[in-house]
């Protein structure tokens, strides 16, 4: 199974039904096909913070929301990180593409991917990036888990080695 | 918009106004005062109280509008919050969610950090720029009675509506609301889930 369709699997085993994101390339082989599944509703947000603060809703709401987006978005989460998940205790799974590491080309998706890791560790989010296809599973199905028993946010992170860097277009 | 004699509504008049038209609907309250008035009209489980995250209010009011279709929701935002993420009135209207209703209370200042002029007060119309959004129905008003008139509407008819009201800010003292805010979510989220 594409690492894609087992992320989806799993939020369909754990029944998280909306997904709130803004585009990139990477969560797009997963968001694409939740799109095309009537069982889930997706909604685009304009800016990252934004749509963790609709996920936050849809899980005040009663139902339950993954968030998806890309390194370079991340700084734009944390007043909604800070302020609203982690003050209010509401878990998100955030699922992040990550860009800036091996065979990164644009150089402005460096510093803003780096220090993602330690920025979730100062706000006490945990996050885990499984590089293997057949680790993608455990780590997914494990994140949405703590996630919802711990009542925080917590990360995954798709890094080149699973999926692959993103070449260089014009 | 209002006769000379007339003078705009006050925020807390407003909140209890949409108070007192409800039954089990939720209301997320912004940071700041309109928090403070939500609470001071009688706390009850279905609302949800922000104290920081400026902007996401309507963010949040939007989730739960898909989350629990079958229950009208309301927010009541403010000008400076609603200035930080107007990119939520696009979100909006393109989700459409035909039950929610946007309340912005409109004092064309930052109150909570001294009562700096926001750019509403130089002319920035945030009901003209939720209309361009493509938000449906976009109502006005300046005095009480017109606010619940645009209210009542709302909620009779589907939406989404935005609802823009030009406020009078008299900074009377408020009183704290004693709110936990984990307690908050849990509460507010069972009346959802029962």
């Amino acid at each position: 199974m594409h690492w894609s369709d087992v992320v989806i699997e799993s939020l369909r085993e754990h029944e998280v039904w909306h997904a709130t994101y803004v585009p990139d390339a990477i969560n797009w082989q997963v968001l694409s096909k939740l799109e095309a599944d009537p069982a889930f509703t997706v909604v685009p947000a304009s800016r990252e913070e934004e749509a963790i603060g609709i996920a936050a809703g849809i899980y005040a709401g009663g139902g339950r929301a993954a968030m998806f987006m890309q390194s370079s978005g991340f700084g734009n989460t944390i007043n909604g990180l800070a302020q609203l998940l982690t003050a209010y205790r509401i878990p998100v799974p955030l699922f992040i593409g990550m860009r800036g590491g091996l065979s990164e080309f644009n150089e402005v998706q460096v510093p803003s991917a780096r220090p993602i890791p330690a920025i979730l560790d100062e706000l006490h989010i945990q996050h885990y990036a499984p590089e293997r296809e057949d680790e993608v599973q455990k780590y997914v199905d494990g994140a949405i888990e703590l996630s919802y028993a711990s009542r925080m946010p917590v990360a995954v992170l798709w890094y080149a080695q699973l999926v692959g860097a993103k070449r260089a277009t014009s | 918009m209002r006769n000379w004699w007339e003078r705009n509504v006050l925020r807390r008049e407003g909140i209890a106004a949409l108070v007192r038209r409800l039954d089990n609907e939720p209301v997320i309250a912004n940071l700041g005062p309109a928090t403070f008035d939500l609470y001071a009209a009688g706390d009850r489980d279905a609302n949800l109280y922000t104290w920081g995250a400026m902007g996401l209010v309507s963010s949040i009011a939007l989730g739960v509008a898909l989350a629990a279709p079958d229950r009208k929701v309301f927010v009541t935002d403010g000008d400076g919050s609603l200035l930080m993420n107007l990119g939520s009135l696009a979100t909006i209207a393109r989700q459409a969610p035909p039950n929610l209703v946007h309340i912005v209370w409109d004092n064309q200042m930052w109150f909570e950090t001294g009562g700096q002029p926001t750019h509403t007060s130089t002319g920035t119309d945030l009901g003209g720029i939720a209309r361009a959004a493509g938000i449906p129905n976009v109502a006005r008003a300046a005095t009480v009675e017109a606010f619940e008139e645009a209210l009542d509407q709302a909620i009779r008819e589907p939406g989404p509506w935005f609802i823009h009201v030009d406020i009078e800010e008299t900074g009377e003292p408020r009183q704290r609301p004693k709110v936990v805010v984990e307690e908050n979510l849990v509460k507010f989220r069972r009346t959802f889930t029962g």
